[in-house]
């Protein structure tokens, strides 16, 4: 069976514990487009006015899988870690995309649900795999595969790696998976390769959902524009998890988004360890999660750091032009600061800058 | 201690009497206004939600009245309601607000931190009365409702017109004059008599709208233009998808009949939507389908921008709407919804809701 995988949300983060299920279960996958103006379009147009950009995104790359393949993918991710959430949008996407896009074929809805235990998560892909046909034995022994490749690929994320640095390394010609590196979403996220630490001027913090860092198309190629600059990136991926459990720990109540908890995490930790020259929030026009979690961050920094931070805000309207002018803006802001005005308390315009879309 | 809270609809009327049985001081928010609203929007994120937007503005107005204590509920996601308190305490700190926060979560494994949070909002009160004066409060939320429930009725059907919209206000403003449960359940009863005896046209056969939605908008008058009056000053019934009472049962209480009737009713839509998403956006479904197989003319749903579990009810409403025939509209509102654009949209909602109703009935 020909199963379509659309390039959106956490795709970018779950593809190879997908890819390697079906792959071994005998199926194959097909991946939507890299975002571009048609697929952005289309979702737009479909989904509802309300939500914000990833899922209008979302939905325009189930469209472009529309006519190639037999059966479309559509997670849902309840919950990827125990007494953690994500995002209700991403426990309704079956239903929104059921209800709003017209003439799709199949979907395959797989459920991830690890809320009472890490093991119970995979219940639902291993459900999924027994309704595609496939017996017991094999459904569990391309779950163990999969499972096994997916830590690897937190492992070397956590390391430090971008993801299409992973890419790269692993993409060698003995690897059974080969295909998918080259196809994968890392060569849409932008990062150029030489970036020796030599030459560069420093590091800076890019916190943002993977949808947005890790999609080039929606983020307006941050992360070339940043590395031109000069600078190398922190992403939030590459914080260990105990490292967010522990960052996130000075508030009183336990966070219970997955992703807001990483951001946050990430974010106070590359605060706290000084390592970076400047923080930027990257988030979606009507994110619901980021409003709390950005705020948070930013209250801190401007409480204990003083790091200079800028929040830029997406949408469907974002235009490279004022796109451009907001990021150089800021790192113009930040290294004038770190020449002139290194002992000055940072506060000021620029910490509450870039609330609007641009 | 000075106990304050957040306004919700009308919850500050049990809450009172629960505080003044305790014995302990509380100021109970002046009614949302403006200047609530352009409080809470100047110091919180421009994405917040908006019921937490007044939230704060509530603080701040109440702690100008002498309140040094916040309290109120939180939950455990998935949706941000429960990240409410944290945020505004941060808020409040940076605003350089000394106020304390206490959050009565629904209790995890481990029952007895929000016991002892309860206790210290009780002013050490014993447990017993504790126990009675929690009691009496729910009974409180319940009568209001139905009491606001004959005024819905009575609305679209009154003799008079605006009758029953002043006997609702007289009530709110007298109400607070009440200490105690005790009091406040009496003058309750009073006014549900003066409502039943509203005297109605005989012939009227009104439209029947349900309201379905994200909880605090669909709850507090401020926040929904007022859309239940409005709704009644046009000549419909409104039947409401959620009401205080009914999260008071879900959350607080032990009513098993009412939960297993839930429990149903949410079955019931499963073929849309089989699974909590947050908020209340299953309820929305699920009151949506229940309002179409029993013969209500339309169905309006209303959240504050941005409201997660909405947006994704709000994918699915236009199905229901189209396999069953059934008029749906939905209303987002936000700190700058004007009153004239929003009272069109209605209106317009009721025209053909009724030139709908017209044809069916020629037909039959
Ligand atoms: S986390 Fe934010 S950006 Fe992602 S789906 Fe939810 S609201 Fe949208
Ligand atoms: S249900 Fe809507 S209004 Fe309530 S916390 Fe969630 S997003 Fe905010």
């Amino acid at each position: 069976m020909k199963i379509g995988i659309p390039r959106a949300l956490l795709y970018s983060i779950y593809f190879p514990l997908w890819k390697v299920f079906f792959m071994e279960l005998g199926h194959e996958v097909i991946l939507s487009n890299h975002t571009n103006q048609e697929i952005l379009n289309n979702g737009v147009k479909i989904c509802v006015d309300d939500a914000c950009l990833p899922i209008k995104i979302f939905h325009g790359h189930v469209t472009d899988l529309i006519g190639r393949v037999d059966a479309i993918l559509i997670p849902r991710l309840i919950s990827i870690r125990p007494e953690e959430y994500i995002c209700p949008k991403f426990i309704g996407l079956p239903e929104m995309i059921r209800y709003s896009v017209p003439g799709s074929p199949e979907l395959l809805v797989m459920d991830y649900n690890a809320y009472s235990s890490e093991e119970k998560g995979y219940e639902g892909m291993y459900r999924l795999g027994r309704e595609l046909g496939s017996p017991h034995s094999s459904v569990k022994h391309a779950l163990n595969k999969a499972g096994l490749r997916q830590a690897a690929y937190f492992r070397e994320m956590e390391k430090g790696f971008h993801p299409m640095e992973i890419m790269k390394r692993m993409n060698h010609p003995s690897e059974r998976y080969n295909t998918w590196y080259k196809d994968s979403f890392c060569t849409n996220a932008g990062l150029p390769s030489k970036m020796s630490a030599k030459n560069s001027k420093g590091t800076i913090g890019l916190i943002g959902h993977p949808y947005l860092l890790y999609d080039r198309y929606i983020n307006m190629n941050i992360c070339n524009k940043l590395a031109a600059r000069g600078y190398k990136i922190r992403f939030p991926e590459n914080s260990t998890q105990e490292k967010v459990d522990g960052a996130c720990s000075r508030y009183p109540k336990k966070l219970f988004w997955s992703y807001g908890k990483r951001l946050l995490g990430a974010g106070l930790s590359m605060m706290e360890s000084r390592e970076i020259s400047g923080l930027i929030l990257l988030t979606s026009f009507g994110c619901g999660i980021d409003a709390f979690i950005d705020e948070l961050l930013i209250r801190a920094n401007h409480r204990e750091f003083g790091i200079p931070l800028t929040t830029i805000t997406l949408d469907e309207h974002t235009g490279q032009a004022g796109f451009d002018t907001r990021l150089e803006a800021f790192i113009d802001m930040m290294e004038w600061r770190s020449r002139y005005d290194n002992h000055i308390s940072p506060h000021g315009a620029h910490l509450y800058s870039g609330q609007g879309p641009v | 201690m000075t106990i304050t809270f957040p306004h919700m609809g009308r919850i500050y009327i049990p809450v009172k009497a629960l505080f003044d049985d305790l014995g302990v001081p509380v100021v109970v928010p002046p009614p949302v206004s403006k200047r609530t609203l352009e409080i809470g929007t100047r110091i919180s994120p421009e994405m917040a939600c908006l019921p937490m937007k007044i939230n704060l503005g509530n603080y701040i107005e109440s702690m100008e009245r002498g309140a040094d204590t916040i309290v109120l509920t939180g939950s455990c996601g998935p949706c941000r309601f429960g990240y409410y308190g944290i945020v505004e305490q941060e808020i409040l700190r940076d605003q350089g607000y000394e106020m304390d926060v206490v959050i009565l979560d629904a209790p995890g494994r481990d029952p007895r931190p929000l016991l002892k949070q309860i206790q210290r909002i009780s002013g050490s009160s014993p447990w017993t009365k504790i126990i009675r004066a929690f009691l009496n409060a729910s009974k409180i939320v319940e009568r209001v409702d139905e009491l606001a429930d004959i005024l819905l009725r009575k609305r679209p059907r009154e003799l008079k017109r605006g009758e029953s919209d002043e006997l609702q206000s007289r009530f709110e403003r007298e109400v607070l004059k009440c200490r105690g449960s005790k009091e406040m359940l009496d003058f309750i009863a009073v006014f549900k008599e003066k409502a039943d005896s509203i005297p109605e046209r005989r012939d009227a056969s009104p439209l029947r709208i349900g309201l379905v939605g994200e909880i605090y908008t669909l709850i507090e008058p401020y926040v929904n233009l007022n859309i239940e009056n409005k709704l009644g000053s046009l000549g419909v019934e409104v039947h409401r998808g959620i009401t205080a009472a009914d999260w008071v049962k879900t959350h607080l209480s032990f009513d098993l009949k009412f939960k297993r009737e839930r429990k149903l009713k949410l079955k019931k839509c499963g073929n849309y939507l089989d699974l909590c998403i947050g908020g209340h956006a299953w309820e929305t479904i699920a009151s949506t389908v229940h309002y179409a197989d029993t013969g209500l003319d339309g169905v309006i749903q209303i959240l504050p921008f941005g409201c997660m579990p909405e947006i994704v009810a709000e994918s699915i409403l236009p199905a229901i709407s189209r396999e069953r025939g059934f008029p749906v509209m939905t209303l987002t509102v936000d700190e700058l919804t004007g009153e004239a654009g929003y009272m069109t949209r209605l209106e317009a909602f009721v025209d053909l809701l009724s030139q709908k109703k017209g044809k069916e009935y020629e037909q039959a």
